[in-house]
């Protein structure tokens, strides 16, 4: 999904002689989970960054053309993992012997390359595939014929990855 | 747990909505109701109540329980549910028609069928909410799209209690004053929230994000996009205004049209949204859903000017009826057909191949359908709409009434195109499923286990 952010321009307060530390703070606690903190200000906020990477939060900055820096603080994804139900101990699975970019292909032709892939595949070995979106019909479909599955967006959710480790003697049902 | 399947009863509700359209059409070409009746005659509220929950209702609801789960990328909650609602819509409506025919003394009057009706449709409608809300909470925080479709819920809840409130000062069961008063100012409050409130909101939402799926489009939070979202709170807020009041008898005429104003407004900026969905696509041949999807688009931002022109020239009396046509006929109806045209076959084609995809030869879903055939019938859809409603606006019945032969002979053939799809009648002969695969399934789910 893609990353969503709240905004806050400090630029005035600054300009009026404030301290908008508060003000921020106040920002970054109502933020929603997942959301981030679009932040204008006239200087580079050095000081907030470490508080932010405290908070979880890691940033951009973009200086605009006026002068003036945008900066985004995006909150570090925990490792929001899907998985399947089958699946067991993926750090251990072998390093992936095929690797799909199938960004580019319109839904639901990712799927069935992915399928097709498995088929040639012998049981243990791992594919890995980038794709623009999450394969919410490819999922149930994997764990039907046996096979284990990883998978999460990139962090600003551009693309989606998944690792597929190809079940036992797939099964056909 | 991630993942979707196929919604094992969407079809049925597809193939009833179908029914619901085809039954409309064939009465207001036989001179059934409107234009041959005032439109708040029993008669053409049979019509009405026809297309707005058979066709539009069990269209939106049986693509929700499809798509809802495709938002949330969750399983659908209480899918054991999507029967009963089927059944209830129907029920519930059959009632409410049976009532408003006894009130056109075509068949008996029972006081009792119009308040059943209504409380059958709630039930059915706060089903329906449960399943769509509890599918959307799994996966918090909701993205865009499903923001959308959990805000149109509140109006399909409020539209289907105000209509059981309308029941009972109909039926003679009550002359409370506020109620009476609610039946005779609000019914336009009441089109609102069902047409606008309930199905254009989840269509705005849904769209946002299909069109960027079919079209390889980047999917963005853009600010058009939630400025649209937070004026249909808005306009939404000025129907409830507008009903409360009315009742009261203390209704201003201006609180709707603020709320269709905003609602425009909203409108306007979804179109720009979906401008820029098209231009920043990845996929440059464009498919009929889409082209259709668009069309449908125009035709909304049509009948938002339209109003726009009439209010400013000053004959908004004439011209609502003819802008409400076209907004249901041209927009919803039009962008319904659309995507049911691609929904039919990625659900037939995932349904049946999906689990044979990768160990045999697959056509690919186009190959379900007949695109050039079936873009003559949407422009047959397209074209008799157009000109019903210019028909409308002159005040020609006959012309109308010709014009909606044609739409329902679309219609008709795009039901066709629909049953060739699910029976995989045109895919090559190299990837024919194996007899006995079960092709008989159209519009009933496989009761084997699987899909």
């Amino acid at each position: 999904m893609p990353q969503e952010f709240k905004e806050l321009d400090v630029r005035s307060i600054l300009q009026n002689g404030g301290q908008p530390f508060e003000e921020i703070m106040r920002a970054v606690g109502a933020l929603q989970p997942g959301e981030g903190l679009r932040l204008f200000a006239p200087f580079e906020p050095q000081p907030l960054f470490r508080v932010m990477d405290s908070k979880g939060f890691d940033h951009d900055v973009v200086e605009l053309d006026n002068g003036d820096f945008e900066v985004r603080f995006v909150p570090r994804t925990e490792e929001e993992v899907a998985i399947s139900e089958n699946a067991v101990s993926p750090e251990l699975w072998a390093e992936p012997s095929v690797d799909l970019d199938l960004s580019d292909l319109d839904p639901p032709e990712p799927m069935q390359r992915i399928l097709s892939e498995a088929e040639a595949l012998t049981s243990g070995e791992v594919i890995f595939a980038v794709l623009s979106r999450e394969p919410v019909f490819l999922f149930p479909e994997l764990t039907r014929r046996g096979h284990q599955w990883v998978g999460n967006f990139d962090r600003d959710g551009s693309a989606y990855r998944i690792m597929i480790r190809i079940g036992p003697g797939a099964t056909n049902a | 747990m991630p993942g979707v399947t196929i919604s094992r009863w969407t079809m049925s509700y597809f193939a009833a909505a179908l029914i619901c359209l085809a039954a409309g059409l064939a009465s207001t070409a036989s001179g059934f109701g409107y234009p041959s009746v005032p439109v708040e005659a029993p008669e053409s509220l049979v019509i009405i109540h026809l297309i707005a929950i058979g066709w539009l209702g069990l269209l939106f609801a049986g693509s929700l329980l499809q798509f809802v789960p495709v938002l949330a990328s969750r399983q659908l909650q209480s899918p054991h549910l999507a029967l009963p609602t089927l059944l209830l819509t129907i029920g519930g409506l059959v009632l409410l028609l049976t009532g408003f025919l006894g009130l056109a003394d075509i068949l008996p009057f029972l006081a009792w069928t119009l308040p059943f009706g209504g409380v059958v449709l709630t039930f059915a409608f706060a089903s329906l909410c449960w399943m769509v809300i509890g599918t959307l909470v799994t996966n918090r925080p909701l993205s865009l799209p499903a923001k959308f479709v959990a805000l149109g819920c509140a109006p399909l809840i409020g539209v289907a209690v105000m209509g059981l409130l309308f029941t009972l000062p109909l039926s003679g069961l009550t002359d409370n004053s506020y109620l009476v008063r609610l039946v005779l100012e609000a019914a336009p409050a009441h089109a609102y929230l069902g047409l606008v409130g309930w199905m254009t909101v989840t269509a705005v939402g849904v769209s946002y994000r299909l069109l960027t799926m079919f079209l390889l489009s980047p999917e963005k939070v853009r600010s058009t996009s939630r400025a649209a979202g937070w004026l249909m709170v808005a306009a939404l807020a000025a129907v409830l205004y507008d009903i409360v009041f009315a009742g009261a008898g203390t209704g201003r005429k201006w609180p709707l049209d603020v709320a269709v104003a905003i609602g425009g407004t909203a409108i306007l900026l979804y179109a720009i949204d979906v401008y820029s969905i098209f231009k920043e696509r990845k996929r440059k041949s464009v498919e009929l859903n889409v082209l259709s999807s668009l069309v449908a688009v125009a035709m909304l931002v049509i009948s938002f000017i339209l109003f726009a022109v009439s209010i400013a020239i000053g004959n908004v009396a004439d011209m609502v009826i003819p802008i409400a046509y076209l907004f249901t006929f041209g927009w919803l109806t039009g962008l319904g057909l659309g995507q049911l045209y691609k929904i039919v076959a990625f659900m037939t084609w995932l349904e049946f191949y999906g689990p044979v995809l990768g160990r045999t030869p697959v056509p690919r879903v186009q190959d379900l359908v007949n695109e050039r055939r079936a873009s003559v019938w949407f422009l047959l859809y397209f074209g008799a709409t157009s000109i019903a409603t210019i028909a409308l606006i002159h005040d020609v019945p006959d012309v109308f009434r010709w014009v909606t032969i044609a739409q329902l002979m679309a219609v008709c053939a795009l039901a066709f195109e629909f049953i060739q799809a699910r029976r995989l009648a045109l895919v090559p002969a190299s990837t024919k499923l194996p007899t006995g695969n079960a092709i008989s399934r159209l519009f009933l789910p496989s009761f084997n286990g699987r899909s």
